[in-house]
């Protein structure tokens, strides 16, 4: 049997595709929204959920995991002799400057780390490798970093202000959307790029350029930084970010996060997923982001549903005569409420497989292109097709009132 | 005579005027009962107004029809007489101000909303002047819409919507588009659909008004013979004197009032 609905959605082509085209416009928008705001909450503890670590020991005093207070490389050895704790490990952050070959100047966040380690940085870097980060100022940053610090290639050298670096690799899916540009390195060069050297930087200015060398760096008199002897090596009263903890197996995380921070005075620890929840919710909820990105997916939910209300509306309206007639035979009123929700279904339908297709693939550009992640999961692609039902079959009930108020009679009229 | 014997002497006489009011509204009553039990149609007292505003316009001023069953019943009239407006009365579709409705031996003046439905959709097949076919839809599936609201279903429906096409000729216009067809084979696709479940009533809408001369003429021939065929009850509200020739009666309507 034919379906009215879906014959009455065919019939005028033009139009119909005028339709698609809104709904695909309002679901795309919502789908777009929310998936930048997954991707963004994602971004913003892709760190933490690539580490290997099960707590992560910081300040006290954390807000999220860019904003905390140095603890002393000390609580790292005291960590460790806590029982229960299996391997711990230093992780550092600190902020610094990049300068590019244009002079042109970029915030970049370093994060210290081992880079023989075991918890963190494992499985992120997608050419060269970790070992390479053992090389005195080198470092390396997400793909997507590359036009932003106006580099080109792995081996580029740039300026991590005073310091020249080298580029030795690059990693994937690394940057949060909410951070400076996040550089990675071994815990003594980002101890040197984050300022840990210059109580004895040697400086000059020459030209409006400043040229500075660490000390174990030789200044032959060129201007040109011409050898990078290794940064110096930490000592127990060098600030770290945090100690991040993998437990022995068997282990009971709420009793041993106590007694971390029993041992370790002035720290608070957390579990990988805590800290995660406490990162995402402060981007999400404490700043404008997910207000203003949630308000983006609801003009597209609103604009989605005038689309469609005035598509439906406008069909019904056409077909009122017909509907009359429906009536006018006997048809009970569900009936025709059938027809008018099958066709907001049949909307709702084919304006989401072209708009999904449409955001995977949006997705998949601006990742490669500006590592901006818009993250549609499979929750948030039924979430979006419910939203898609509900926003077209909510739209319906406005024709519905229309078809519901007609006169049977005018089907007699010519 | 005593004031006793007078006030006996007159209970008995109105005692007597009483019995014999009570006979003659029973016989009526009987009258009533035996014509709405042998008439397909019995329209009593049918009046209408409509109000616009502070203004009423009283459409129909207590107007009687009965329509035998099997009989073309043609309703005539100039234009704004209240035809279409009894039409719609006696299909249902309207409530009348006053009056009563029966149809095929049921009062649906006291109905409810759905059960005129519930009762249209078994009785009463359609026919309208502007066809009323879903424009998106083939004949065979205009027809098949009729007859699955009927609760005839999947391939029953597709069978009995060609046989019903068969019927008013259009065996060969079955997957055709309303657009595709001329007038007059619009018309009979509506014919088929208003044939779909099989009713007792048909009205039709000046069916012929929309029509060149030949293809009204097929459609008058067309409506006759399943009139007289399949013994239905037909009423046609027309202007079309054509139609004159195949009606067992025709009334005229004007200003509201029938005349035979």
């Amino acid at each position: 049997m034919a379906s009215i609905a879906r014959k009455n959605l065919l019939e005028d082509i033009p139009r119909f595709i005028v339709a698609q085209a809104g709904i695909m416009f309002a679901v795309s928008l919502v789908t777009i929204q929310v998936g930048i705001l997954d991707g963004f909450g994602r971004s913003t503890v892709r760190l933490i959920e690539q580490s290997d670590a099960d707590i992560w020991v910081g300040a006290k005093e954390m807000l999220h995991l860019d904003v905390t207070l140095p603890i002393p490389l000390e609580r790292l050895i005291q960590a460790r002799k806590v029982t229960g704790v299996k391997h711990a490990e230093a992780l550092m952050s600190r902020q610094a400057v990049w300068l590019d070959s244009s002079d042109r100047i970029v915030p970049v966040r370093v994060w210290g780390f081992n880079p023989s380690g075991r918890l963190f940085g494992n499985g992120m870097v997608s050419k060269g490798s970790l070992e390479t980060l053992k090389e005195p100022y080198s470092f390396i940053t997400d793909r997507s970093n590359l036009a932003t610090l106006n580099l080109k290639q792995v081996g580029d050298i740039g300026k991590i202000v005073p310091f020249r670096a080298k580029l030795t690799g690059l990693s994937e899916d690394t940057q949060s959307m909410a951070s400076s540009t996040s550089l990675f390195a071994s815990l003594e060069n980002a101890n040197a790029f984050g300022g840990g050297n210059n109580s004895s930087l040697n400086c000059t200015i020459d030209g409006g350029q400043v040229e500075c060398l660490n000390p174990s760096q030789s200044f032959n008199g060129s201007k040109a930084q011409t050898a990078a002897s290794s940064p110096r090596r930490l000592n127990l009263a060098d600030p770290i970010s945090y100690v991040l903890v993998e437990v022995e197996p068997g282990q009971d995380l709420a009793k041993l996060k106590q007694q971390l921070e029993a041992a370790l005075p002035g720290t608070r620890a957390h579990t990988k997923e805590e800290i995660a929840d406490i990162t995402r919710a402060y981007w999400q909820q404490r700043t404008g982001v997910g207000f203003i990105l949630g308000l983006g997916a609801t003009v597209g939910v609103v604009v989605g549903m005038v689309v469609v209300s005035q598509i439906l509306y406008s069909s019904v309206s056409d077909h009122i005569k017909e509907f009359g007639t429906l009536k006018a035979m006997g048809a009970s009123d569900w009936v025709i409420y059938g027809v008018i929700t099958e066709q907001a279904l049949w909307m709702a339908i084919l304006g989401y497989i072209p708009s999904m297709a449409f955001c995977f693939a949006l997705g998949a550009w601006t990742v490669a292109a500006k590592g901006i992640v818009i993250l549609i999961t499979p929750a948030t692609a039924i979430a979006v097709f419910g939203v898609t039902v509900v926003m077209c079959v909510g739209s319906a009930l406005f024709a519905i009132q229309k078809v519901t108020h007609v006169d049977p009679a005018i089907v007699f009229k010519a | 005579m005593t004031a006793s014997q007078i006030n006996i002497t007159e209970f008995i006489k109105s005692s007597e005027r009483s019995v014999s009011t009570a006979r003659e509204s029973s016989v009526a009553h009987l009258g009533a009962l035996e014509r709405v039990r042998t008439k397909a149609v019995v329209a009593k007292g049918v009046e209408m107004t409509f109000q616009s505003g502070v203004e009423s316009s009283l459409v129909l001023q207590g107007v009687d029809l009965e329509i035998p069953y099997g009989e073309i019943q043609l309703l005539m009239g100039p234009s704004g007489s209240g035809k279409t407006t009894f039409l719609s009365i006696l299909a249902g579709i309207l409530t009348p101000t006053a009056g009563t409705v029966h149809l095929l031996g049921q009062e649906i003046t006291q109905m409810s909303k759905d059960e005129l439905s519930k009762f249209r959709l078994k009785n009463i097949g359609f026919i309208f002047q502007g066809f009323n076919l879903f424009p998106a839809l083939t004949a065979a599936e205009n027809v098949e819409v009729a007859l699955r609201m009927k609760g005839i279903k999947g391939s029953a429906a597709k069978r009995e919507a060609q046989d019903l096409l068969y019927q008013v000729g259009l065996s060969n216009r079955v997957n055709y588009l309303p657009r595709d067809l001329s007038g007059g084979q619009k018309q009979r696709v509506a014919i088929a659909r208003a044939l779909a479940g099989n009713p007792r009533l048909i009205m039709a809408d000046e069916p012929t008004a929309s029509l060149d001369s030949h293809s009204g003429h097929t459609v008058i021939e067309l409506l006759r013979d399943l009139a007289k065929e399949s013994n239905r009850t037909v009423l046609i509200v027309t202007h079309d004197p054509r139609l004159i020739d195949v009606a067992d009666r025709v009334t005229y309507l004007e200003d509201g009032i029938l005349k035979n």
